[in-house]
């Protein structure tokens, strides 16, 4: 095999991880903060997209207002629906199963109301950024690079404001222990809230940077979400440091994976992966056995 | 649960399985057969993953695997060796529990609910694009067909049963033995030992545990016998409908209307599924010109009843009843 396309797939893999990434981090931050598993998380990345594409598509807004706008978008919607459902059930008896039911109603309605709002037919973003950078060999897309930039740089903001901001240590508190978060006046309801926001603006961030390269389409929230499992799963559920990780490996195992066989066994490698996982270390790759 | 039936709930069941046994000799109407046929394999498939979610407290997501696992491992083996599908469905079916125990055993490592969920969709994914990518055998998206029908056979008294898609009859009474067959083994399973210690280990898992119960064993044997019942249902679903494609016998939104029927019906109930599938089945086919709609009216109603009849509908039932004894009293 030619090493310089292999080691180009390693980059592109590692670039897509970084998507991953992304999106277990938004899967990881509402599972530590509030123990639920939110199976609508595809919906926001679904939705994201959509966002992205009006604002630069249908209203030729430019990238860099639309981006920010898009996210913004999804943080409320995010928000919103946190505020509508997730809300009312987790005080509930049975919390834990109805939480997953219920998200897992509300993607395949969004996913629904999108087949019938925005129709069937897949849409694209034109590349933010043009042009082809050549390095020892390695050809690769600015818009790539791009991508990972972002990555990095909301990777890089993510973790200042859970470390080093009132509202981080709000949310690592209430995700430590939620009572005695409650205590010292933490707001968890309101943590909740924003925890859900930011996933979702998470969700949204990964779909305005993969437009361009993937189709937008009512469908395209599932296949992502399970990505997003697959990633915690390797990170250990409910770990931020450990979504990222796990992005980044899934990025470089598929593309490893796909070169050894085909595109179309990618996911097929992803969830076997997971799986092999689960078998062997339950609490993921990074996180501590229980005791 | 566990106490015997009383007389009024015997005589109910037994007046259930009557009507449901007279209905195809007061009308041969093959549109209405054809969704009861419909609502009695989703019947057998909602009971069966109420037996694993419900009573045994093991949230899986990923049933329509071991649906479309039967379904396919009928059909194939029926097309290629030339068996006949009343060999091809028991063998299914026992293929899908080899999947069932195969998957199950991972889960029993695992006692976080997030896991066990992420872990069935997984898997199911898994099977899903597994049989779309064979084309070579299973013809992928294009629709797997030329399945053959069940066998004629003649039966003392009634003369010669021969299965063909004019004639519904055959179908319907077939599914309706099957689903019977199923309810009772649920029922039978639910009020052994076995059930009674599926229940504790649901409801205090740690608890039942330091009691003595055997967990591994118990969530074995119920996700095995959970997904024998619905291969054998897909293995039917096969040779019924004639034509399978991936999307359809494998896809998350079969799982999406079984779990809507489930919850509409009564989670961890016996009747519920049951309630749910017909109800659900039969109000879709009322508003066939909704079709679009069909999956956003599913995600409403999952929402909608995990929000406001948590319980689902089997509940209602003694609710009123206990409300109208307890006026008269």
């Amino acid at each position: 095999m030619n090493y310089a396309i292999f080691l180009e797939q390693i980059i592109n893999g590692l670039i897509i991880g970084s998507m991953y990434a992304l999106i277990g981090s938004g899967i990881a931050l509402i599972y530590g903060t509030m123990r639920v598993l939110n199976l609508a998380h595809g919906e926001f990345y679904m939705l994201g997209g959509y966002f992205v594409f009006f604002l630069v598509v249908t209203y030729g807004v430019p990238s860099y207002l639309a981006i920010p706008i898009a996210i913004f978008a999804t943080f409320i919607l995010g928000a919103l629906i946190q505020r509508l459902t997730i809300h009312y059930l987790l005080p509930r008896e049975g919390w834990a199963f109805s939480t997953i039911a219920a998200t897992l109603g509300l993607s395949i309605f969004l996913q629904n109301a999108a087949l019938l709002l925005f129709g069937e037919q897949f849409q694209s973003v034109p590349y933010y950024l043009s042009g082809i950078v050549e390095f020892a060999g390695i050809r690769l897309p600015v818009q790539r690079l791009l991508i990972f930039g972002v990555a990095l740089l909301t990777i890089a903001i993510m973790t200042y404001v859970l470390k080093r901001t009132r509202l981080g240590w709000a949310i690592r508190a209430t995700s430590q222990d939620r009572d005695a978060a409650a205590v010292v006046g933490i707001p968890a309801q309101r943590i909740y809230l924003i925890t859900f926001g930011i996933a979702a603006a998470l969700g949204a961030i990964a779909a305005a940077m993969l437009a361009p390269i993937y189709a937008i389409n009512p469908w395209s929230g599932m296949p992502i979400l399970l990505k997003g499992f697959v990633v915690v799963i390797l990170g250990g559920l409910g770990s931020f440091p450990g979504a990222i990780a796990g992005g980044l490996i899934l990025g470089v195992v598929e593309a490893v994976g796909v070169q050894l066989t085909s595109s179309e066994w990618r996911d097929v490698i992803a969830f076997t992966l997971m799986i092999g996982v689960i078998w062997w270390r339950p609490w993921g790759l990074f996180g501590k056995k229980p005791s | 649960m566990f106490q015997p039936l009383k007389p009024h709930q015997w005589a109910l069941m037994a007046a259930v399985i009557l009507v449901m046994m007279v209905i195809p000799m007061i009308t041969r109407d093959s549109y209405l057969l054809h969704v009861l046929i419909l609502a009695m394999i989703f019947g057998i498939f909602a009971s069966a993953w109420n037996l694993v979610t419900g009573f045994a407290g093991l949230k899986t997501f990923g049933h329509h695997a071991f649906f479309g696992i039967g379904a396919y491992a009928s059909a194939l083996i029926s097309i290629n060796a030339g068996l006949s599908p009343w060999i091809t469905i028991w063998i299914a079916a026992l293929a899908a529990t080899i999947a069932g125990l195969f998957i199950g055993l991972p889960i029993l490592r695992i006692k976080s609910m997030p896991h066990v969920a992420i872990v069935t969709l997984g898997f199911a994914e898994i099977v899903r694009i597994v049989i779309s990518n064979l084309q070579s055998i299973t013809r992928g998206e294009l629709g797997l067909w030329g399945i053959p029908a069940f066998t004629d056979f003649t039966l003392p008294g009634i003369g010669k049963v021969v299965f063909t898609p004019a004639d519904k009859l055959p179908y319907y009474y077939l599914v309706l033995v099957l689903l019977i067959a199923s309810v009772v083994v649920v029922t039978l399973l639910m009020r052994s030992k076995t059930g009674l210690s599926m229940v504790a280990m649901r409801d205090a898992e740690d608890a039942a545990e330091s009691l003595g119960v055997n967990l591994t064993k118990q969530k074995l044997l119920v996700f095995g016998v959970s997904a024998f019942l619905v291969g054998l249902a897909g293995a039917f679903y096969a040779h019924y409908i004639g034509i399978l494609t991936p999307s359809a016998a494998v896809g998350i939104d079969l799982m999406i209307l079984i779990i809507a029927m489930v919850l509409v019906g009564g989670l961890g109930t016996l009747s519920g599924p049951l309630i749910g599938a017909l109800i659900l089945t039969v109000t879709i086919e009322l508003l066939r010109d909704l079709d679009n709609y069909r999956l956003l009216v599913y995600g409403a109603i999952i929402i909608l009843i995990v929000m406001f009849l948590p319980k689902g509908l089997a509940t209602l039932g003694p609710l009123v009843a206990k409300r109208f004894t307890s006026r008269s009293q």
